[in-house]
């Protein structure tokens, strides 16, 4: 396990290194000039060059990137900025704060949209699969399809943008979507994401509604499970301790993706219910050519990717012991 | 005569599936004893396996429908309610089934597995029923049980699953074994160290068995009784010695004959049966055998094909087939 | 400033984001292309008419809009927290419009009445005295200004407010007064003062008077310091970099917090005295400041106008597209929409190195499908159709001409045009029109080549990518014909349009129709060295139609108007037509 841990986590930085280098590069690649965003007016060679050196462009490109790479581990000095400190993600001239602070600050909501959003549609969704499995053929089972289906064809900027009218400008049935930290008003945190997390849900309820549904019938078919009745289990055991295991290893694999997605999908959400997350932030780090902040966030976002990965890894060999144990 | 253990009654098991009515099961009846064994051979869906699961209660209620009277030590089991039902299976009446490799949960260990159902009817602590694993372990024969009660299915090899599936099935001591093709799936020497120890086991406790096989070589080795099952009904019921010595149904001539015989001459080829089983969605008329026997005329030119003969006589060695004792004896020889 | 028409990166079917600038910063959305929209204000539109007032004028308080109440919170929803603090770093129009409620300057605009400002003295007592023929301005400060700890704005702030824009990480504010104070490359000229080395130019003979002695005359030098990247830093409390997050408040407002790109709260100033501010109505007693929001909901909270939303306006949030036909057709949200057409010059550059015959370039415009464009926009509600250089908006003394039959004929004049071609060294010239890859130019493209087509003119359309659009154009040697840009002026004077879009030819520089004319150039000059600015003025707008007839070096594009929304309990809500922003003066909230 710690072998398995260890490898995994030396691939990871790996790819993070590699992200990052292609990145960087990528970014440089295409000929809008960041100093050129920076630079006022008629835009003068001169200013050009002054702006140029001030975000550190007039550097060669390599050695941006290993300053860049070095300054994670060991800080950096901005001159009249200050010292950012390791880990120093670089210095958004756009947002004027080091990067790692701001990404600090936003990566908060964005990981409590995700993870709210997840734990609804998560039970949620298993919840109804598992119902719909065990009635299958029956209304309940229709009814919880059908729903699906269109649940799934929907999209967030759509939904989002109905529900916002309706629940919360016209209405105000919900507090309008904000984020507050959920160490300082747990109450304030949840009302305040409630909007969003409901609208991922139905979207993302579905799925796993769907997956439950059709892997649980499996399940449910299986010899062990079979076994587990001839032995006198009662029905709710073999339902949750036998078939839903089972199960488990479908819903894990998906969730991995799901999570992925949400952490992708983020820009649309955030800007949909005008929060302000990584999503948001990545956003106008592209729109800016704010490249230290385009770097943060898709290392953020690469290294939850990974991460998610290697915690489903972990997850199956928890849930299958053939995984844990070969 | 007392009541037997075991009495199955009419047994008819229709299941209701998109294509029309199958006919799992139609009009079976078979008694068995405590301390004996029956064996129920056929081939592949005969309805053997429908019987059995039929008497646990294991079919999907959705889609079958249940007819006739299963009475276990005189309580009847047809419409029983479920927690009647959770409560006999595992402690009076328990299963092994074909491949302990999926019958077996892959997520529990095998101690977990084989004490669960000893907590589940004697509400033992986890403790207890850790020490009975145990216990059933060494009894079924697996080395260093205190190891290997911890171990998962996947760390056993085939013959000790089918131990372990043995020892779950047997941990509450119950007084009737389904054992479904509990060697199929098992290379030949593990085969004769299974069947070993069911003998065995039944020997110290009674238990009344219920072997499903289609392998007559199987029964010999194991069974009292016999009951031939084609199409979902009973061809010929006897002892073991009966049916092995003095077969009378063709089907059953032909699974003998099928199977090879140490006694035989070496070069005397297998003749399978030939043909294949019918659809029980759409069952021949008349015998449902005929259309796969090679003496469908000698008792008249339409009986066979259009009047279902019945088992007879109604005790003893009995069978289904029109054909005279003498013509039987005759062909069979 | 430099116009920049450029995308949102959203990838939302939401709606694009069109008109995003170095200077117009993102908001305006583009009126999908739909049928016909509802004629939107029976009366014509009245540009401003916009003066020089006096020290009168200058005094404070501020002329209350009608109805006004003091007190209670005001909340701004925008999508776009404000890029910067620093006015010495602010161009954009949503930085400079902020820095009204916590920053003032030497002189600014006074709303006298709708469409009617002056230009006073802000700090200053008066709009400034020159002598020396332009040469030298001259500005008292006014008694009892002071900074948010109470002490007094002193001449030596001013001379250090200009002094540090000439520090090499000042590089995105104005450069006028430096150019003019110095050299062309100011920076080469002077670094700042940060190294003890003082700037001449600007003389502090006591604590209240400043002087500016100038290279070359400028009589609009007193619109110059009313740009908002020329409010003053105080001395004592410059942080250089830093400063940019920690501005020291002489406006109305301290910032309480600022939380980047999600919120700012204000409360008011203590030692800001409305007396001295002919401005500032300054009535909220705090403002809440909220982002992230995009154009969409903004218009979906302010139509709903229920609860808290009431009390919520938007700086520069346009209706989007798929909201504008719904906005307009409801009469029940007039009172609450306010509308004004781009204070932006929008040109259709013809490249004259390779477009050298005038009259095709006439022809073109005769035939040019204004109309048809201006539905794509989404009606005239959505864009205006100007006829001159000069934008109406941003020009003081501006007289209206119409050269090429654009309010007679919007559709296009095929037959002129077709006249002018056969007079012409090509009567079947090929245009290779270059534009910027959206989904609302490739239909506007099509427009333009089917009209251009009728008259016999061959259109070769090029799309070219967002993000490096201006580079492509921008190049002296590029392969296209004819291609859109944007200017915009910094005061109300052609003096900040024509010698720029006609200026050096370069690289980069904003002279896209590469016009080299000894005459012009020498023109320009001669109005800019004028002392009279009436005079200047007539002068630039006979230049601007002079241009036109003789060079016809660009079609006048259509102009985007603005539709923003405001919650009903906000008053006096106006969008101020210099800069196309909704102004912080005025607002106040009704109880």
């Amino acid at each position: 396990m710690l072998r398995f841990l260890t490898r995994r986590t030396l691939g990871g930085i790996l790819t993070l290194l590699i992200i990052s280098a292609v990145t960087f590069f990528l970014f440089f690649a295409v000929p809008a000039d960041p100093a050129r965003l920076a630079c006022g007016k008629v835009c003068p060679p001169e200013l050009l060059e002054q702006a140029r050196h001030n975000l550190g462009l007039d550097q060669p490109l390599f050695a941006q990137f290993t300053a860049w790479l070095t300054g994670i581990f060991a800080g950096r000095d901005y001159g009249g900025l200050g010292y950012c400190p390791a880990p120093c993600l670089g210095y958004s001239f756009v947002n004027r704060a080091p990067v790692f602070e701001t990404i600090l600050d936003r990566l908060p909501v964005t990981v409590s949209l995700t993870i709210g959003a997840a734990a609804v549609f998560l039970a949620f969704g298993v919840a109804t699969g598992i119902v719909a499995a065990l009635r299958r053929g029956r209304p309940t089972d229709k009814i919880a399809s059908v729903s699906s289906l269109v649940g799934a064809s929907l999209q967030i900027y759509f939904v989002g943008t109905l529900a916002l009218y309706f629940l919360v400008y016209k209405n105000q049935i919900l507090a309008r979507p904000r984020y507050l930290p959920f160490t300082e008003d747990p109450l304030g945190w949840a009302a305040g994401l409630t909007l969003p997390w409901m609208v991922l849900a139905i979207i993302f309820t579905a799925n796993y509604t769907r997956m439950t549904r059709s892997t649980m019938v499996e399940q449910l078919g299986e010899d062990y499970v079979r076994t587990a009745r001839a032995k006198g289990m009662p029905g709710h055991s073999v339902v949750l301790r036998f078939a839903l295991r089972g199960t488990l290893i479908t819903i894990v694999t998906i969730f991995g993706v799901d999570l992925g997605a949400l952490i992708g999908g983020a820009i649309i959400t955030e800007t949909t219910f005008g929060l302000q997350g990584l999503g948001r932030l990545s956003l106008n780090a592209v729109t800016d050519s704010d490249l230290p902040v385009l770097m943060a966030t898709v290392l953020v976002a690469a290294a939850a990717i990974i991460v998610f990965n290697i915690v489903v890894d972990l997850l199956y060999a928890f849930i299958d012991p053939r995984v844990r144990l070969n | 005569m007392s009541t037997p253990f075991l009495s199955v009654r009419d047994l008819i098991v229709d299941f209701h599936t998109e294509d029309g009515v199958v006919h799992a099961v139609d009009g079976l009846s078979f008694d068995v004893d405590k301390g004996t064994t029956l064996g129920i051979v056929g081939e592949s869906g005969s309805g053997k396996s429908v019987t059995n699961l039929a008497v646990l209660g294991l079919h999907d209620p959705e889609t079958a429908r249940i007819s006739g009277g299963i009475t276990l030590d005189g309580e009847e089991l047809i419409g029983a309610s479920r927690s009647t039902m959770e409560r006999i299976r595992g402690n009076k009446a328990a299963m092994i089934f074909q491949d302990p490799l999926t019958s077996l949960s892959p997520y529990h260990t095998v101690g977990r597995q084989i004490g669960e159902v000893f907590r589940r009817h004697t509400g033992a602590s986890r403790a207890a029923a850790r020490d009975r694993a145990i216990e059933m372990l060494t009894r079924v024969g697996i080395p260093q049980p205190k190891t290997r009660v911890d171990d998962y299915p996947h760390q056993f090899s085939g013959g000790m699953r089918q131990r372990a599936m043995i020892a779950m099935a047997l941990v509450c001591d119950p007084d009737l074994l389904i054992a479904d093709e509990p060697t199929t799936a098992l290379d030949v020497t593990v085969q004769a160290q299974i069947l070993d120890l069911l003998r065995d086991l039944q020997e110290q406790t009674g238990t009344a068995i219920i072997l499903i096989t289609h392998d007559l070589g199987v029964v010999a080795a194991t069974a009292h009784d016999v009951l031939v099952m084609y199409a979902g009904r009973a061809v010929e019921r006897g002892t073991v010695r009966e049916i092995l010595g003095e077969p009378r149904h063709p089907y059953t001539w032909g699974l003998l004959a099928s199977m090879p015989r140490l006694s035989a001459p070496v070069d005397l080829p297998l003749r399978p049966v030939r043909g294949t089983p019918p659809s029980l969605l759409n069952v021949p008329p008349g015998c449902p055998f005929h259309p796969r026997c090679d003496y469908p005329d000698l008792a008249g030119p339409e009986l066979c094909r259009t009047v279902r003969p019945e088992l007879s006589p109604h005790r003893g060695h009995g069978d289904a087939c029109y054909l005279t004792l003498a013509q039987k004896r005759e062909i069979h020889r | 400033m430099r116009v920049r028409e450029r995308s949102a990166v959203a990838v939302l079917a939401v709606g694009l984001l069109m008109l995003t600038g170095a200077c117009a910063e993102g908001g305006q959305g583009a009126p999908a292309a739909s049928g016909d929209a509802p004629a939107a204000s029976a009366e014509p539109y009245r540009p401003p008419t916009i003066t020089v007032g006096t020290a009168d004028d200058s005094r404070g308080p501020a002329i209350a809009p009608e109805g006004v109440v003091k007190g209670g919170t005001v909340t701004m929803i925008d999508r776009d927290d404000f890029a910067h603090f620093d006015p010495a770093q602010s161009y954009v129009n949503t930085a400079t419009n902020f820095g009204l409620l916590i920053h003032r300057g030497l002189t600014g605009y006074k709303r006298v009445a709708k469409g009617d400002y002056r230009l006073v003295g802000d700090l200053a007592t008066d709009p400034g005295t020159p002598s020396d023929g332009g040469k030298t301005w001259t500005f008292t400060l006014k008694d009892g200004v002071k900074w948010q700890d109470g002490s007094p704005i002193t001449s030596e702030d001013v001379k250090w407010t200009i002094e540090r824009s000439f520090a090499s990480f000042i590089t995105q504010g104005p450069t006028y007064i430096q150019q003019w104070l110095t050299e062309t490359d100011h920076k080469k000229a002077y670094q700042g003062p940060y190294d003890g080395k003082r700037l001449d130019a600007v003389e502090t003979p006591d604590d209240k008077t400043v002087v500016f002695k100038f290279k070359t005359p400028h009589a609009d030098a007193n619109y110059a310091f009313a740009m908002g990247g020329y409010a003053i830093v105080p001395k004592a409390k410059d942080t250089k970099e830093k400063y940019d997050k920690e501005p020291f408040s002489s406006g109305p407002y301290i910032i309480k917090s600022h939380i980047v790109d999600k919120s700012i709260d204000l409360e008011r100033n203590p030692n800001w005295d409305a007396a001295t501010d002919p401005i500032r109505g300054a009535y909220p007693d705090k403002w809440r400041m909220e982002f992230g929001q995009e154009a969409l909901q903004i218009t979906d909270r302010l139509i709903a106008d229920a609860g808290p939303d009431q009390t919520t306006f938007t700086f520069y949030a346009n209706v989007p597209p798929e909201r504008l036909q719904q906005v307009l057709g409801d009469a029940s949200l007039a009172p609450r929409l306010l509308k004004s057409p781009s204070p932006y010059g929008n040109y259709y550059y013809f490249n004259l190195d390779r477009v050298k015959d005038v009259k095709i370039r006439q022809a073109i415009n005769h035939a040019w499908p204004a109309k048809q464009i201006q539905q794509l926009y989404g009606g005239p509600a959505a864009a205006a159709l100007p006829t001159t250089i000069l934008n109406e908006n941003t020009t003081a003394g501006y007289e209206p001409y119409d050269l090429f039959g654009k309010t007679t004929k919007p559709e296009g004049d095929i037959a002129k045009a077709k006249e002018l071609l056969a007079q012409s060294s090509n009567p079947n010239p090929t245009i290779v029109y270059a534009y910027n890859q959206t989904p609302l130019q490739e239909q506007i493209t099509v427009a333009i080549k089917s009209s251009l087509e009728k008259a016999g003119i061959k259109v070769v359309a090029k799309p070219l990518d967002r993000k490096t659009y201006y580079d492509s154009i921008g190049l002296v040697k590029n392969d296209f014909d004819l291609y859109w840009g944007g200017w915009g002026a910094d005061w109300p004077s052609g003096s900040t349009v024509l010698p720029v879009i006609f200026g050096p030819v370069a690289d980069g520089a904003p002279n896209y129709a590469h016009l080299k004319d000894p005459a012009l150039t020498e023109e320009m000059e001669k109005i800019t060295a004028m002392t009279d600015l009436d005079e200047a003025n007539a002068a630039w707008m006979a230049l601007d139609k002079k241009v036109q007839e003789t060079i016809t070096p660009l079609v006048v594009a259509e102009n985007r108007i603005a539709n923003t929304l405001h919650g009903s309990k906000v008053g006096g809500a106006e969008i101020d037509p210099q800069f196309w922003i909704v102004s912080p003066n005025t607002i106040f909230v009704k109880p």
